[in-house]
């Protein structure tokens, strides 16, 4: 295949792009006053206007360089990219390196038929290599045969269709729910911002007579208009990214699309998915929804907003069964069967909690004891019951389980979230343990993976579970690592697609098949199975509902509690 | 098990008092400048010398947590006085291994051996402490090792 060369569209749209925001930028500083252009009398404008035009000539020279010296091209191994108007640059990216192919476009990209596309290697700080810009049709034959060249297919030969399977499609009714669900608070910020210097005139037209009154209704004003904006914000944000989201399941890959405005066209290779994460609040619990995030380690750290990182790839809002379904298309888990962290572990949170009230109890006693008189200090005494709760819940959703082919964990209560990690993807197995939790003969385990999203330090991790467990679950964790290295380089296994069953089997010690796995119920504690919907709805969480008393409803699967370790010398505190 | 080098000890301590000297230094040119009422002249010395203290304690308490094992497929660490952290370090996840050699580890004659993983806590597992050339033994083992379990697709 020969050298390709970008859109030639893309030197009018990179000119336009760059004049455009630089002109911009001109015109705001003028606007604002920030400088003034030493330009004077009748020459002025002409000055002016020669200025630009010599600007726009070296742009449009410098465009059409760049457009000359860039070529592409994709050979059996290698993307090989040569670039550069003044420093050249060749480079060569080894095809498996690659992990994800984005592509995007704009209302007026979309417009003129250009697209940008970025593909991801692990490792480095930035994206590895961007073209800008090349047609829609090129984009996604680049994408496509990428993914077709992974496979050890020849260059250019034109197989049939990879055939794609529909795994997920937003509808309106879930796009609208996550509107409602959505807050954004960078909104309000921004405006808090701009209208904070008014405050003290607004204030200044009340008589001071009605000042404490005013204050407490005008904050109460603020706190509901703000909430509002957020709401308002976010729903139209999550709109604007989220609309028209697909997930589509291609040979050996997983590719997404969404966007109103900017459209999003990425790709996933199954085997470079690290982490799958669920995360629900207790709001999304009640009403039956969860997120899914798919964690590659193509996004370098700190590259672009939360938003726009690994997350890309995440279903934004599904019913719990949907986003269950599709866990187990992606990954094959099975049902886990969390075990919660010991009884024992309540204490620690109480204590947290206490502690936390504590604080406040003592700063409100001492803003009493100095600034005001009578004001009710003992007041956030009366959160201590709800710090026994908060302490039983927050026990209460924590839980870990290891699979046959992945250790999953569950953590949180507002935010509460089920990581789910192929042993394959294990890098390092970390075991911590303070002061406080050598106390309760307590311990952290941490499964670091190469996840983008895990560097907020929110790892899949099994909190606070008893220490002889966690030696334990350390030694594990390596040996199933080692057996799915070894079952790896038997041919690809254990992550992903099913079309290697005799692999799975070597490591599914149990001998269930996938499909087995996931159709049958989980049995129920007196020994009787539950008839499974022929539609493909999983049995699981009606089961759990029927199975745990304390269990709420959307628990996936159902949780055993560790016996309290009375049998390891009790607990003497 | 194997231990650290005794003499880490030493750098431990000499980091302990680099910062008590430090941390002496600004006090004293605090209480130089605004000699406040309430504060004895004496202070700046006894923060540094309890600094000093505190920091060898620990450097000793911190030399005891330590120990590191090569075992058939990984390297295991254990350490942290506080809070204990034990790592396990599966060799097909090696990335790469370094040996340093700090100016204080220079002084007394020893270097450290750091492991890079694909993981995203990237350089958390380094051997500090090991004498003269065991820092290059152990990197080149764990070297030898990382190539022999073929560590291929390690992300």
């Amino acid at each position: 295949m020969p050298a390709r060369r970008l859109s030639p569209l893309s030197v009018p749209y990179r000119v336009v792009q760059r004049g455009g925001s630089i002109v911009a930028a001109l015109a705001f500083a003028l606007a604002t006053g920030g400088f003034s252009l030493p330009v004077v009398g009748l020459a002025g404008p002409l000055a002016l206007v020669g200025l630009a035009s010599l600007v726009a000539v070296v742009f449009v020279a410098y465009e059409l360089a760049y457009y000359r010296r860039f070529s592409y091209e994709l050979t059996p191994d290698t993307l090989d990219i040569e670039s550069g108007v003044f420093a050249r640059r060749n480079r060569e990216i080894p095809l498996r390196r690659v992990q994800n192919v984005d592509i995007s476009r704009n209302v007026l990209q979309r417009a003129v038929g250009l697209s940008a596309v970025a593909f991801e290697t692990a490792g480095g700080t930035e994206t590895e290599a961007s073209l800008r810009f090349v047609s829609f049709d090129e984009a996604k034959r680049l994408q496509r045969e990428l993914g077709r060249l992974k496979r050890g297919d020849a260059v250019g030969e034109e197989s049939e269709e990879p055939t794609s399977e529909t795994l997920f499609e937003l509808d309106g009714r879930e796009l609208a729910i996550l509107g409602a669900l959505s807050f954004d608070f960078r909104v309000p910020g921004v405006l808090f911002l701009f209208f904070s210097g008014s405050f003290t005139l607004v204030t200044s037209y009340f008589p001071d007579s009605m000042g404490p009154l005013v204050a407490v209704l005008g904050v109460a004003v603020l706190v509901v208009a703000a909430v509002l904006v957020s709401w308002v914000a976010g729903a139209v944000v999550a709109v604007v990214n989220y609309y028209g989201f697909r997930l589509v399941r291609s040979a050996d890959e997983l590719q997404y699309e969404r966007g109103l405005l900017q459209r999003y066209d990425g790709s996933i290779p199954f085997d470079k998915v690290q982490t799958l994460t669920i995360e629900d609040n207790p709001l999304k619990r009640w009403t039956g929804y969860a997120t899914l995030l798919v964690e590659t380690a193509g996004y370098a750290p700190g590259q672009g907003e939360s938003s726009s990182r690994g997350s890309e790839a995440a279903v934004p809002i599904a019913s719990r069964e949907r986003v269950e379904r599709l866990v187990n298309d992606v990954e094959p888990v099975g049902t886990p069967d969390f075990r919660r962290p010991p009884k024992r572990t309540r204490r620690r949170y109480v204590a947290r909690y206490s502690i936390v009230i504590g604080v406040v109890t003592a700063i409100a006693y001492s803003a009493e004891f100095f600034l005001v008189d009578g004001f009710p200090w003992y007041a956030p005494l009366a959160l201590l019951p709800v710090a026994a709760v908060g302490a039983h819940y927050k026990w209460k959703h924590r839980g870990y389980w290891l699979g046959e082919n992945h250790v999953v964990t569950r953590n949180g209560v507002f935010k509460r979230q089920v990581k789910v990690v192929p042993y394959y993807r294990i890098q390092t197995v970390i075991d911590t343990r303070t002061v406080f939790q050598r106390r309760l003969r307590l311990a952290t385990v941490t499964v670091d993976t190469a996840g983008s999203l895990s560097l907020g330090g929110q790892d899949a991790a099994a909190v606070d579970i008893d220490a002889a467990d966690a030696d334990s679950l350390r030694d594990e964790l390596e040996e199933r690592l080692r057996i799915a290295v070894a079952a790896h380089r038997q041919g690809r296994v254990g992550i992903g697609v099913d079309d290697e069953p005799q692999v799975t089997e070597l490591v599914d010690e149990g001998g269930r098949s996938r499909d087995d796995e996931r159709e049958a119920p989980p049995e129920n504690g007196d020994g009787t199975s539950e008839e499974t919907p022929t539609d493909g709805e999983d049995g699981d969480t009606d089961d759990a509902n029927e199975n745990a008393d304390d269990a709420d409803p959307f628990v996936w699967g159902e949780t055993r509690d560790e016996s309290d370790g009375s049998d390891r010398g009790g607990d003497e505190t | 098990m194997n231990r650290l080098d005794p003499r880490v000890q030493l750098i431990w301590v000499g980091s302990a008092a680099v910062s008590a000297l430090v941390v002496g230094g600004i006090l004293f040119a605090v209480v130089r400048v605004f000699s406040p009422p309430f504060v004895p002249a004496w202070t700046p010395y006894a923060v540094a010398g309890g600094l000093f203290v505190l920091g060898a304690l620990l450097a000793v308490a911190r030399y005891r947590a330590w120990g590191y094992e090569v075992r058939d497929d990984s390297l295991y660490l254990e350490r942290g006085v506080f809070t204990q952290v034990r790592t396990v370090v599966p060799f097909v996840r090696i990335q790469h291994v370094d040996s340093s050699r700090g100016p204080l580890e220079r002084v007394v004659g020893l270097a450290s051996t750091v492991v890079y993983t694909a993981g995203s806590r990237g350089a958390d597992v380094a051997v500090p402490g090991l004498a003269g050339d065991g820092a290059d033994e152990l990197r080149e083992r764990l070297k030898r090792l990382a190539i022999r379990s073929e560590g291929d697709d390690a992300v």
